[in-house]
């Protein structure tokens, strides 16, 4: 039986002051999908997701999400905090904590140790007192999924979480994220780059190009997408 | 030790209300640092003195023209501008140099003299009366204390606020009431001791903070200290050896400043200067 769709877009249109990005979206997102949104820069992968999040307002047509209820997990790029401010890695993983916590609330001990499991899943424990400026890109980057993480969150929405990252880290992040979707039943939507590295985790995928978006199965998608085309043109000229 | 007994016999209101000041302005510098926009300091605390200008001629208490002037100011630089010609810098440069020249200008028909319009616009510690120390109780105690009751948003807010957005902080809300609260801290305080003074423990002090410890809570203990002993050195030197008040202080913070850089500069000339060839094993 098909699930019911826990993000859905109705007729969305984006747009920036007069210049329209994404025109009459339609999407059915399921729960406990792992689904990358693919496209050329400037497509408006970025743009659809920050609509998902509440954080662009649509020009016309409506986006139905639970978030209200709860807070998706948000993993911007690690770029987004300023290496100045003096915070250390435990600090920014209670911040996914806020929902809960509030103001005045102190953590209490199982919020603790969802901190600490937290840190421990994305071996961040050795890192906990570091100030963020002392990690690593990629380091960086797992903080940024903690955070989303002790969240509880049901949803996770990732703004490129791997694109400043080399092979190797880009590797791990992505298997963290599989890993949320595949043991933890989490959705996890994700704008990205690359193609190749995502055919063996998605069964689908977001295709956003030309003002348009929509999901189509990992198997058809090298023949569907003009750009991936072009990609793929590109390295066989490469390669000759 | 006579000099201290004398300060505190003397001037009891200008060391409580120096101290007061220093610890309002340097908690919140940290977070002028740290989110840059140091030269909101410098601008807010022309805006304040144009304030009291403007309160001369429209015979209201100087306190209540700086505040107003200054939240105005405040208000108009939280409305998100957008332009691609020119910078939110920029904005804040033209609104330095209006507020200077308007300040001058309107007081140099007054009738005062240039001794006393500076004073009247940018105050001295050392004079600081009675009223002014209640007006700095009333107003500056509170602010302390909303920014540290609310520290965990106004933080993360500050560190990432389209994340924090998505968690439901009012990101809005807590980035206005911060730079509400810096207006009302620039504007008494400026009035008191100076838009000298009122700079150099927004930037200053708080730097000093930052350069010993990249911890925030332990950040805004030692900024507040730091600030705290240059205040009460600055006015001893400045009542022992007849020195202006507010410059004294400002000189004492810029010490405790390279006092505080030392460290950096040591473990940085460690690792930088070449170790010479003959002790090298």
């Amino acid at each position: 039986m098909k699930k019911q769709p826990i993000i859905k877009c109705q007729n969305v249109t984006l747009a920036y002051g007069s210049q329209t990005v994404l025109k009459n979206v339609q999407l059915d997102i399921p729960p406990g999908v792992f689904l990358p949104f693919v496209g050329p820069n400037g497509a408006g992968k970025t743009t659809l997701l920050r609509a998902l999040l509440g954080l662009v307002r649509p020009k016309s047509g409506q986006i139905i999400t639970p978030f209200a209820q709860k807070a998706p997990g948000y993993v911007p790029q690690y770029k987004v905090i300023d290496p100045i401010y003096p915070v250390s890695v435990k600090h920014i993983v209670k911040m996914g904590l806020y929902p809960e916590l509030q103001w005045w609330r102190r953590p209490s001990q199982s919020h603790k140790q969802r901190i600490d499991e937290a840190l421990e899943k994305y071996s961040l424990t050795q890192h906990a007192d570091k100030t963020f400026d002392c990690l690593s890109g990629g380091m960086k980057q797992k903080v940024m999924l903690a955070r989303a993480f002790a969240s509880g969150a049901e949803v996770f929405i990732m703004d490129e979480p791997t694109s400043e990252l080399d092979d190797a880290a880009q590797h791990e992040v992505l298997e963290h994220l599989f890993d949320l979707t595949k043991k933890h039943k989490k959705t996890v939507l994700l704008a990205h780059h690359g193609i190749d590295n995502l055919v063996k985790w998605s069964q689908d995928i977001c295709i956003v190009e030309h003002g348009q978006a929509a999901v189509v199965p990992t198997s058809e998608i090298y023949p569907r997408g003009s750009w991936l085309k072009k990609i793929k043109a590109k390295r066989a000229h490469a390669y000759e | 030790m006579n000099n201290v007994s004398m300060l505190l016999e003397n001037f009891p209101h200008a060391v409580a209300g120096g101290f007061i000041i220093a610890a309002a302005c340097s908690i919140l510098g940290v977070f002028v640092i740290l989110k840059r926009v140091v030269f909101i300091g410098v601008a807010l605390s022309q805006v304040a003195a144009a304030g009291v200008a403007v309160s001369f001629v429209m015979a209201i208490h100087p306190y209540i023209g700086a505040a107003l002037l200054t939240l105005v100011t405040v208000i108009l630089l939280s409305y998100p501008f957008e332009s691609h010609r020119i910078s939110r810098d920029a904005i804040l440069g033209i609104i330095f140099v209006v507020a200077s020249a308007l300040s001058i200008l309107i007081v140099s028909k007054s009738g005062f003299g240039l001794h006393e319009v500076q004073a009247l616009l940018y105050g001295d510690l050392i004079f600081t009366t009675p009223h002014d120390l209640i007006v700095i109780i009333s107003v500056l105690i509170p602010v302390v204390l909303y920014l540290l009751m609310f520290l965990r948003p106004t933080v993360y807010t500050f560190i990432d606020r389209e994340a924090a957005k998505v968690l439901k902080v009012k990101t809005s809300l807590w980035e206005f009431l911060f730079f509400v609260a810096l207006g009302l801290t620039v504007s008494v305080s400026s009035r008191t001791a100076g838009a000298l003074l009122v700079f150099c423990y927004l930037v200053v002090a708080s730097s000093a903070g930052l350069m010993l410890s990249r911890r925030l809570g332990l950040v805004l203990i030692i900024s507040t200290i730091a600030a705290f002993i240059a205040t009460f050195t600055g006015m001893y030197l400045a009542v022992g050896y007849d020195l202006p008040t507010n410059h004294t202080i400002a000189a004492s913070t810029c010490l405790l400043f390279a006092i505080a850089c030392l460290p950096t500069l040591i473990s940085w000339l460690k690792t930088t200067v070449p170790t010479p060839l003959s002790s090298r094993t």
